[in-house]
């Protein structure tokens, strides 16, 4: 539960630091196609209900995942697709600059947040992970874990460096290497044990699997050293499966 | 002779001069202006930028609350509440992650023994957070009346967290739908199901249960 707190106070921290800028001047378009559909709801199943002519101005609100919600110059309001602004003209006369999502560029300054389940040397695992992509290949990342076991459960708070060394591929592998700590909390019910906390490393291997646009499938193999006080140190096998999204 | 030549040297010298003293100035203004025209042609006032996504307020974060029924097998119906927050990758995924408390009752086999009691009141508080991936589907409308609609969305939602409960820690699995109704852009009811199914072996014997969840929640887009 402690794991879990973390990571809300952390999410909340970087929403509030990341709030979006308030532009004063509205921010238009002029359609350059013979037209633009205009959606009643940001989705692609939601109706048609208008249309905008060429060199119509519009007015950009907001964005939600694909979608752009937008004001004609009579007031009518509704959401055009992501890709549809390439077919406008900003004040400058060029489209907007909206990346692509698989666009190389877009790997780079960005955040990445996901999550993942697996088998922790048996025990249920459950993680969550928020990284930031410094340059194409390398990113940090910081692992907050919870694992359920029949004999104890265990908490893992760890650091990661993660190398990719071909971010373009569809299914791009990585390796990475973390440091941390685990505290091991054992079943009251079966043996007088203490709790214990203990240092760690991870070293892992694994996959990212694009799916669409931002959102990727994590697939990864961690082997766990675990630093422990007694005579003999102790190795886990963690695989685990995820999904991450940048933004 | 010498008027003569002071005329000449007036008309050659000075009318020259004078003539420069009293037309330069204007010359110069008349040229500054040309330069004006042409620089407003060239560089007109407006400042030509080009819109960037950054530009652009993003609503794709979710945050909502909840409140409910859960039905934890064994230990009755309660009220449950919690909330979620939850990030819109694309038009149809999401990730959500959530937390929920509810306090469960005593089981039959209490309430019929007379005073026996397997779980303190601080065991029989249930709390449980999970993190889930959703797919939104079936975009639809709503009308009231003649003059509104509304956007809805039906979601199927699972994933899997931990349910703490009677002192111990529960890997629990989670599945769901639900629908959504949007009321703006920006706020949303939401009404739906889940179930939440973890194994306990708390009467002595392993037990699988499935804990159905209704509830009622309200969310906001930012």
């Amino acid at each position: 539960m402690t794991c879990l707190r973390a990571l809300f106070a952390v999410v909340c921290l970087w929403l509030l630091a990341a709030a979006a800028p308030l532009w004063a001047e509205p921010l238009q378009v002029s359609v350059a196609a013979p037209y633009l559909d205009v959606h009643s709801g940001p989705g692609r199943g939601y109706p048609v209900f208008h249309v905008v002519e060429r060199d119509e101005v519009i007015t950009l609100l907001k964005s939600r995942a694909d979608w752009i919600k937008i004001r004609t110059y009579r007031g009518i309001t509704g959401w055009i697709g992501r890709e549809d602004l390439a077919l406008t003209l900003g004040p400058d006369g060029q489209p907007p600059l909206f990346l692509d999502p698989r666009h190389e560029d877009y790997l780079v300054n960005r955040v990445e947040l996901g999550f993942a389940m697996g088998d922790f040397g048996g025990a249920d695992s459950l993680q969550a992970n928020l990284g930031y992509r410094f340059t194409r290949h390398l990113s940090a990342e910081l692992r907050l874990a919870h694992n359920t076991g029949q004999f104890s459960d265990s908490e893992i708070i760890a650091a990661a460096l993660v190398h990719q060394p071909f971010p373009e591929w569809r299914v791009s592998p990585f390796f990475a290497l973390a440091a941390g700590q685990i505290k091991t909390y054992p079943s009251a019910t079966l043996v007088e044990t203490e709790d214990r906390q203990d240092n760690l490393a991870q070293a892992s291997l694994g996959a990212y699997v694009h799916l669409s646009g931002r959102f990727f499938l994590r697939v990864e193999y961690v082997n766990h050293y675990l630093f422990t006080s007694r005579d003999s140190n102790e190795e886990v096998n963690e695989w685990k499966l995820g999904f991450n999204a940048f933004f | 002779m010498e008027t003569g030549i002071q005329r000449v040297f007036l008309k050659r010298c000075l009318q020259p001069l004078l003539l420069a003293c009293m037309f330069l100035p204007g010359l110069a203004a008349a040229q500054d202006q040309d330069d004006d025209e042409l620089g407003k042609i060239i560089t007109p006032d407006l400042e030509r930028r080009q819109i960037k996504e950054s530009m652009l307020d993003s609503e794709n974060f979710e945050l909502g609350a909840f409140y409910g029924v859960l039905n934890v097998e064994d230990f009755g119906s309660n009220p449950v509440v919690g909330f979620h927050f939850s990030y819109h990758v694309t038009e149809s995924f999401f990730l959500e992650a959530a937390y929920g408390e509810s306090e469960t009752e005593k089981t039959s086999y209490e309430l019929l023994s007379g005073g026996v009691e397997l779980l303190t009141e601080e065991e029989r508080q249930l709390r449980y957070y999970n993190l889930s991936i959703g797919y939104a589907f079936l975009p639809g409308q709503v009308y009231i009346g003649k003059r509104w609609a509304f956007n809805t969305r039906i979601y199927l939602i699972g994933g899997a967290g931990n349910t703490e409960f009677a002192d111990k820690e529960y890997f629990t699995y989670n599945l769901g739908a639900g629908l959504r109704f949007y009321a703006t852009d920006w706020i949303a009811f939401d009404l739906s199901m889940r179930n939440h199914a973890f194994t306990h072996e708390l009467f002595g014997e392993s037990k699988n249960t499935n804990n159905l969840e209704a509830r009622f929640g309200l969310s906001l887009y930012f």
